[in-house]
């Protein structure tokens, strides 16, 4: 009895073993060539491009992140991010196919083929470039800190927030969270799946600021005017922002890059951006 | 819930001191959390993400939580469906006179039960889940699809483009609650009196006739009521699939925050929503055990 359950164990774990390094080769192979299986075609010259092209549709990942893609009232998704994609489909000639993933797991997401692309404001890290290619940024976003005026009113550099006295919530998984890490070693922080939880925690005092790319942290201390405020008069750093693609697909990053040198000389990128991060023009479609 | 005696029972002082006390203390800490928590409520944005006026049309329309509901509902009766099919094969392994079944029945249910759903769903959903959906064509069989056929079985499965996801999603979901299904039609059927066997074997029939005929019939009126409370979990446990992006109430609720900022409304809304779906189920449970009783 016991040794035919210690072999069905066996036996299984051995199965289990086995699908784990079944899986494993498709996504070292997609980062050599394009996977058929994850993009639904053997195309010729193997770049992510001909697949897209020969289904008609792109697939884009990206997570809510306010105001870089949202849903509005109808349930349709606008956003800075929104729109690029959208743009770079119509210049592709093909539709487009919006993948919401969660923050935290975008680029295994990306890895594993789930999506073709991800425009969601990710910015460049030697770290995530280890992982996946970018192309040319095609915006900067800064981080900034949003703070307490109960907690922390009378701060007004980054160095007074950097003690272990200090709390800070952070989005997990976001540039934000690294350069938390970085410029405020000594304070404690506390990570958070969604931003509406990092707010929710300065709302209730259990910290002293948050950390997050602008134009958040402007826009809470316009909401919460008399409980936040923001400390720093300028962004504490100045990130790239790109698209991210499967390493190994150099027809395909080519493309992205062009498109982001013709996009930006014509001034649209710019326009666009200007009108998501520093108009509230478009506040009325989400609430 | 409420039994129906020929005497109503009799309220008490002591009754209406607890009464007092609990009402109290709810109303208190509604009170903290309505003046204390430094929160700007407003309830008056909330309605729209329920039902909606669609301005092309003027008719209303689902909202983008409702939507959600769909979609978990869907999920959790494909799921329910699908687990229950499982469910019963690994319940009769596990009851079989074959060692090999016993042990497949058994290390299924040893394995999924002793681990953490939401790791056995990323675990599924990055690594297996692509195996099984390359191997089925599951994504060349949504993109080669018309357009009609997309709208029908959008109706029964949500939007067909997020199919491959669902489906890793509906697959996970129900491999994990099909383990707790083979543990109750195991118990049911064990539950039957061991005469019952020796009996229809006396009547010269083979071991499944007897278990179709004499076996099953009784276990499956003791497991109902098992099974429609199983059925409940797999609503809520249904929410563990946000985490990979399948648009359902807690997933569309969460991005509804991050746009919104308005995360006690809406969590207290996704509350009220899910208990009214499962209160929902219970009574028709309830409704079922009288009826399999009688």
């Amino acid at each position: 009895m016991k040794t035919f359950r210690l072999q069905a164990i066996a036996l299984l774990f051995i199965l289990l073993a086995s699908a784990l390094g079944c899986s494993q080769q498709p996504s070292q192979q997609k980062a050599g060539k394009d996977n058929p299986a994850a993009t639904g075609t053997a195309s010729g010259s193997g770049s992510q491009l001909d697949a897209i092209l020969e289904r008609g549709v792109i697939r884009v990942g990206f997570d809510t992140f306010k105001p870089w893609a949202m849903k509005d009232k109808n349930g349709e998704y606008i956003g800075f991010e929104i729109e690029v994609a959208r743009r770079l489909a119509e210049d592709m000639g093909v539709e487009v196919e919006f993948v919401p993933t969660k923050w935290s797991g975008i680029i295994p997401a990306l890895l594993t083929g789930k999506f073709d692309i991800i425009i969601g404001g990710m910015s460049i890290t030697p770290q995530r470039n280890l992982k996946v290619n970018f192309s040319q940024p095609y915006e900067y976003s800064g981080m900034s800190i949003v703070a307490s005026r109960k907690l922390a009113g009378d701060r007004s550099s980054i160095e007074q927030f950097n003690n272990s006295d200090t709390t800070i919530a952070v989005r997990l998984g976001t540039t934000a969270a690294e350069a938390a890490k970085n410029f405020l070693p000594k304070a404690n922080l506390l990570f958070f799946d969604e931003e509406s939880q990092t707010i929710q925690e300065l709302l209730n005092e259990r910290v002293q600021a948050v950390v997050a790319s602008n134009p958040l942290p402007l826009n809470l201390s316009e909401e919460y005017a008399d409980q936040f405020y923001l400390p720093l008069s300028e962004d504490f750093s100045r990130e790239p922002i790109a698209f991210a693609v499967r390493k190994g697909d150099l027809d395909f990053l080519n493309w992205l890059d062009n498109w982001v040198r013709v996009t930006m000389s014509k001034g649209w990128l710019q326009n666009r951006y200007e009108y998501w991060f520093f108009s509230h023009e478009w506040e009325s479609q989400i609430q | 819930m409420f039994l129906t005696t020929s005497k109503r029972p009799k309220t008490t002082l002591l009754d209406v001191v607890i009464l007092a006390a609990l009402a109290g203390g709810f109303g208190y800490i509604l009170f903290k959390a309505a003046t204390g928590l430094n929160y700007h409520w407003k309830w008056d944005l909330i309605p729209q993400f329920l039902v909606r006026i669609d301005p092309k049309t003027g008719f209303p329309v689902p909202g983008l939580l409702v939507q959600g509901l769909f979609t978990t509902i869907r999920l959790s009766v494909w799921a329910g469906i699908l687990s229950m099919g499982l469910g019963i094969v690994m319940g009769l392994f596990r009851v079989s006179p074959s060692l090999f079944k016993r042990q497949v029945g058994m290390v299924y249910v040893g394995l999924i039960r002793n681990t953490p759903p939401l790791v056995l769903i990323f675990v599924f959903y990055f690594f297996i889940g692509d195996q099984i959906m390359s191997l089925l064509g599951v994504d060349h069989f949504v993109y080669a699809l018309s357009d009609g056929a997309k709208e029908v079985l959008s109706w029964f499965f949500g939007p067909m483009n997020r199919f491959p996801r669902f489906l890793s999603a509906l697959i996970t979901l129900a491999l994990f609650e099909a383990a707790y299904i083979a543990e109750i039609v195991r118990a049911g059927i064990e539950s039957v009196e061991p005469g019952q066997w020796e009996a229809s074997a006396s009547l010269g029939m083979t071991r499944i006739q007897s278990l179709r005929l004499v076996i099953l019939p009784q276990a499956l009126q003791r497991m109902l009521p098992a099974l429609a409370g199983q059925f409940i979990s797999i609503i809520k446990d249904s929410a563990i699939v946000s985490v990979i992006s399948i648009e359902e109430l807690t997933f569309q609720a969460q991005q509804l925050m991050t746009t919104t900022y308005r995360s006690f409304e809406i969590w207290t809304l996704v509350l009220v929503m899910y208990f009214v779906l499962t209160f929902l189920c219970s009574l028709a449970v309830r409704k079922l055990e009288l009826a399999v009783n009688r």
